[in-house]
């Protein structure tokens, strides 16, 4: 990517972001709204140097809590799948419980979580990021081990290749991409996950408590602080997916065929 | 066993067919008779096209050669094993309409994928995948991905990958059928060079009659309800074929013999559709 192309993809948000903040600035000066009603950016940011420390410390707890529980889930998920690729009964079970736990909010299991596991440890929280994100990356893997090209498969048949063989010439390749949509979808969810079981009690140390807490006591200018953290960490979660993905599959249809660049190798994008 | 006078201690035979059946869904409500009492033998060095209309067991035909089916009854042999005994050995190489390269593979990696299941070395499979690029003139393509090659170039890495191991024997089902007409045929005049260089039996499934005729040495016509052999016709159009072929009397002749061919099995299946109902 050259510097142009570049500026060209960040401009836009970036000037709507400044016209955006600048009239919301504008409107609370000049209708003289009430703090406590809606802050100013100015105070928002003032408010974000001044508890910056405070800030990191809680970002860094809700961020452990949606890492730990985000690594667990992907590795418990991966496991899973394999399962239901080999097993066509576990797949029949296992697929529209899933498909029916996403349409639920599950996240209202953590107070049970909390009763279940001591509210006083991260438990609660990590296990309830782990069984969100286990049901997103089971669901996407496992449909990628399972949809390989009928001619891939025909074509292994052809050269009489055992179903090892197929496993690793085929069905895992194929999987890979699944497993990047799974965690662009699971990475953001794990920090929303994170950062909303903490509305449920518990531990008194992350974002999310520090948002209610604040709020509660009519700091909204503090509370709004505490969110720009929050946006950073979703934001940081969800470009380490990306990044990885780019990283290990350099040479993926969908980021060459985009630019439209044709290189050899197509290992430079 | 004897094929064109010559006795089979001297000759094996690429292919041969025995009285094959093959009925799917057998005893059910949706039983199909794909292929009933076809017999076939094919000689090394052959080209023969299947040729006929949709539902006359062409790839079914294709697919027991290749031992990707087993047939109801009857046997099939190629290169005197039986023909799942060959698939184990690898003894033929597969290419269908669609190329079917892995796409997460570079174009040497995909012709070395026959290679890597046999258990070659790096080496050996590196020297080899070069040798058919050069066979299908793609060399300079070798480290590019399948996606950035046209169609046509697919299919030919496809082939190349089909004849990587040097197989005897090469099953192809429409290959070409999804290109457009110019590239066609000129990747039917490259399959010839092709088979011609690595001396190759061919068995290849199309619609088009051209198609047929321009390639074969022998076609093969098929009619459907239930699949069965009509008629083989020999194509003795010599085997240094090239454009000018395709504007020979010769070649117009056997044109009109296969269509007429077609018509005739069409027309033995038509009443006898009718009667079934």
């Amino acid at each position: 990517m050259t510097l142009g192309k570049v500026f060209r993809a960040v401009a836009p948000p970036v000037v709507f972001g400044i016209i955006f903040l600048g009239t919301w600035e504008l409107i609370v000066k000049v209708f003289d709204i009430k703090p406590f009603l809606l802050p100013a950016p100015s105070a928002i940011w003032a408010e974000f140097i001044d508890r910056s420390d405070d800030i990191l410390d809680a970002t860094l707890v809700t961020g452990a809590n949606a890492l730990i529980g985000l690594l667990f889930g992907v590795a418990f998920g991966i496991a899973m799948s394999f399962v239901l690729m080999r097993f066509q009964v576990a797949n029949e079970l296992v697929t529209p419980l899933a498909v029916a736990l996403n349409a639920i909010p599950i996240i209202v299991l953590v107070p049970v979580f909390n009763n279940m596991f001591s509210s006083t440890t991260e438990v609660p929280r990590r296990l309830m990021v782990t069984l969100i994100v286990f049901f997103i990356v089971m669901v996407n893997v496992a449909k990628g081990l399972r949809q390989v090209s009928p001619t891939h498969l025909e074509l292994l048949r052809s050269y009489a290749a055992s179903p090892g063989s197929i496993l690793v010439k085929a069905r895992i390749p194929n999987a890979v991409p699944y497993l990047f949509t799974a965690l662009k979808i699971a990475a953001p969810a794990a920090v929303i996950t994170a950062f909303v079981a903490e509305y449920f009690g518990g531990r008194q140390n992350g974002l999310g408590y520090s948002i209610t807490s604040n709020a509660a006591a009519s700091r909204n200018a503090a509370s709004w602080a505490y969110v720009i953290g929050a946006c950073t960490l979703g934001l940081i979660f969800y470009l380490a997916a990306v990044g990885l993905e780019k990283a290990t599959s350099p040479s993926q249809r969908s980021t060459t065929q985009q630019s439209g660049a044709l290189t050899p190798g197509g290992v430079s994008v | 066993m004897t094929v064109r006078g010559v006795p089979q201690a001297v000759i094996s035979d690429a292919v041969v067919v025995d009285r094959v059946s093959m009925v799917f869904n057998e005893g059910k409500s949706n039983e199909v008779e794909a292929l009933t009492d076809v017999e076939l033998v094919i000689c090394p060095g052959d080209f023969v096209s299947l040729i006929g209309p949709s539902g006359c067991g062409k790839s079914t035909l294709l697919r027991l050669i290749a031992s990707l089916l087993s047939p109801t009854s009857g046997s099939v042999l190629v290169n005197g094993k039986s023909a799942s005994q060959a698939r184990i050995e690898q003894d033929y190489g597969m290419a269908f309409q669609k190329s079917g390269l892995f796409e997460w593979r570079t174009v040497e990696k995909n012709i070395e994928l026959p290679l890597e299941l046999k258990g070659w070395g790096k080496a050996k499979r590196r020297e080899r995948s070069a040798e058919m690029l050069e066979l299908v003139k793609l060399s300079e393509f070798a480290s590019h991905m399948p996606w950035e090659l046209s169609g046509g170039m697919q299919q030919r890495v496809a082939i190349a990958r089909a004849l990587a191991a040097h197989p005897p024997l090469l099953l192809m089902d429409e290959p070409f059928g999804a290109l457009d007409e110019m590239t066609r045929e000129h990747m039917q005049a490259e399959l010839l060079r092709i088979c011609a260089a690595s001396q190759t039996t061919v068995v290849f499934v199309t619609h088009s009659i051209p198609e047929a005729v321009y390639l074969s040495n022998r076609v093969v016509v098929m009619s459907p309800r239930p699949g069965r052999i009509t008629e083989i016709i020999d194509v003795d159009l010599g085997s240094d074929r090239d454009e000018d072929t395709r504007e020979e009397a010769g070649f117009y002749g056997k044109i009109t013999a296969v269509r007429e061919a077609l018509r005739g099995a069409e027309a033995v299946a038509g009443p006898r559709g009718i009667e079934d109902r």
